[in-house]
């Protein structure tokens, strides 16, 4: 490709892609606040057993995991617009920005959804009989002894899900965004030095997974703070439990990026 | 005072609980007897609701309901009349013996949370763990964990404590510490309806025993009645079966 492989482009290449970094981050931060509000309100019917509704989550969950993100880039860009012209709403105004953001939310709603829905099944259904026992209702249940406890259950696969979604915003390229995997494409063109601009981009991709894993396992600590242990024939017990209900986790997870089920 | 009239609970079309009638005076300590499968937890699992009756009546203090017509909000009434002290003990994982204690004082009594503190703490100095108050679930025995859920249930100053086997999920060196626990707390008066294995803690704290069997209370009477002269021979066969050394004694 091009010319030949020179180092020194890496260096230079690297603050140019760092410019466009804002971009992918702000498609990731707004795809994970759509996501996990998406992902509750289609774990709750699953969750609560409601007729109709849940087989709509269901059909939701199985499109978003079962169909490449990039068809259904293409899906939201291209269809959702002439969809919308049927209803008389014009949105080709809208930026494209807006379309990669929402098509990635929801795509990450589906994600989000399962692992909210095994988390919360993973609480030990006797703390909620405790919670009903002092007398709660079943919001403060929820609110209170459900929800602290599923979200530290869910943290190390919320990470996962963090991280592959940094990675598959670099597909929003395709649809033009200037974001980092859109730059690095750009600079290649421009200077035939591909290779370069594409190491470039891979290491700070590198780095950004790197600290936002790091930044992750801090929270968790954090979060799991009631399972540190005191003493080490306890600590390799609980260490087991947990790992047994991450491992039910994953499992249930574990079709993660690519399973259908129906 | 607890009266239960004609309770009844069918799990499908297994009917696990017949038309249970109970009477408990304020002050007593009931003891519920009976082998592997005879409802005894279903029991204490209706009286607090866990479980739905399928039919029947419950009066709790000055609390009446019908069982087949209650709706969620008398339900949540009635279930603040009990408290449950669990096999599992149950206790709020992620929070601390403290706030295991606290917890139902500020979410359901709506105590302030300096006076929460103040009632917790005199709770747990009772069951004998005023040293372990930051302590996480994890970090405490069996024998402790089960006080603090002893502690957890005092705190709502219930018209009764509901005990499914508190002490079968101990290790035996420290069944004892829970059981002292509960007897001194029985001298108190609380109210309380113990289902548990322990005879000779029956026989020593119990002024009442109920002895079921498939679903319905065979016999009741005051421990000396029901172990020295058990009127059914159901009675007697599972008295002979749990405690051989009775024979001897007799
Ligand atoms: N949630 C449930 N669904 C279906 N059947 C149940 C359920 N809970 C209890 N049962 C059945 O009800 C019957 C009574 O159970 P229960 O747990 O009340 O017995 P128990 O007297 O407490 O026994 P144990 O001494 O073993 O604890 C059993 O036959 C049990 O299989
Ligand atoms: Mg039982």
């Amino acid at each position: 490709m091009g010319e030949p492989f020179d180092f020194t482009y890496i260096l230079t290449f690297i603050p140019k892609l760092l410019s466009t970094l804002q971009i992918t981050l702000f498609i990731v931060a707004g795809s994970l606040l759509i996501g996990m509000i998406v992902g509750f309100l289609i774990a709750l019917p699953r969750l609560y057993q409601i007729p109709i509704v849940q087989t709509i989550s269901k059909v939701y969950i199985s499109f978003f995991r079962g169909t490449p993100v990039l068809i259904q880039l293409f899906l939201f860009y291209y269809g959702l617009p002439e969809l919308l012209k049927l209803a008389h709403l014009d949105v080709s105004k809208t930026p494209v920005l807006a379309f990669v953001i929402l098509t990635y939310g929801l795509h990450t709603g589906a994600f989000m959804s399962e692992l909210i829905r095994a988390s919360v099944m993973a609480v030990d259904r006797g703390q909620v009989e405790a919670a009903y026992a002092v007398g709660m209702t079943g919001y403060q249940a929820f609110v209170r002894i459900i929800m602290p406890q599923a979200l530290a259950i869910a943290i190390p696969v919320f990470s996962n899900l963090v991280i592959a979604l940094l990675k598959d915003t670099s597909l929003a390229f395709t649809l033009g965004v200037m974001e980092m995997t859109g730059k690095s494409q750009t600079l290649g063109t421009l200077t035939q030095h591909f290779i370069e601009s594409y190491i470039a981009l891979a290491l700070i991709y590198l780095v950004v997974s790197f600290a936002l894993e790091k930044f992750l396992k801090w929270l968790e600590n954090g979060l799991l703070q009631h399972e540190q242990q005191d003493t080490s024939v306890r600590s390799t017990r609980l260490t087991l439990r947990k790992n047994i209900s991450y491992r039910r986790i994953v499992t249930e997870m574990s079709t993660g990026k690519g399973g259908v089920d129906l | 005072m607890i009266k239960l009239n004609n309770i009844s609970k069918s799990f499908g079309r297994q009917q696990v609980l017949k038309d249970i009638d109970l009477t408990v005076e304020k002050g007593d300590v009931v003891v519920i007897l009976g082998p592997s499968g005879s409802g005894k937890t279903t029991l204490l699992r209706c009286v607090n609701y866990l479980e739905k009756p399928s039919d029947g009546e419950m009066i709790i203090g000055d609390y009446h309901l019908n069982c087949k017509y209650a709706s969620k909000k008398q339900i949540h009434l009635l279930r603040q009349k009990s408290a449950m002290v669990f096999q599992q003990y149950n206790l709020f994982k992620h929070k601390t013996a403290i706030e295991n204690v606290m917890e139902g004082l500020l979410i359901v009594k709506k105590l302030s949370k300096e006076e929460a503190i103040v009632r917790s703490v005199a709770l747990l100095e009772k069951v004998g763990l005023g040293n372990k108050l930051e302590a996480y679930p994890s970090q405490l025995s069996g024998g402790q964990q089960q006080r603090v859920g002893i502690a957890r249930a005092l705190a709502m100053e219930p018209e009764v404590i509901l005990f499914d086997e508190p002490t079968s999920a101990l290790d035996p060196e420290l069944v004892g510490e829970v059981l002292s626990v509960i007897r001194k707390i029985a001298k108190e008066g609380i109210t309380m309806i113990v289902v548990t294995h322990e005879m000779s803690f029956a026989r020593d704290v119990a002024n009442h025993i109920v002895f079921m069997d498939g679903g319905v209370i065979v016999e009741e009477g005051t421990p000396v009645e029901l172990f020295n002269h058990p009127k059914e021979e159901r009675t007697k066969q599972f008295l002979k079966r749990i405690t051989p050394e009775l024979n001897y004694n007799i």
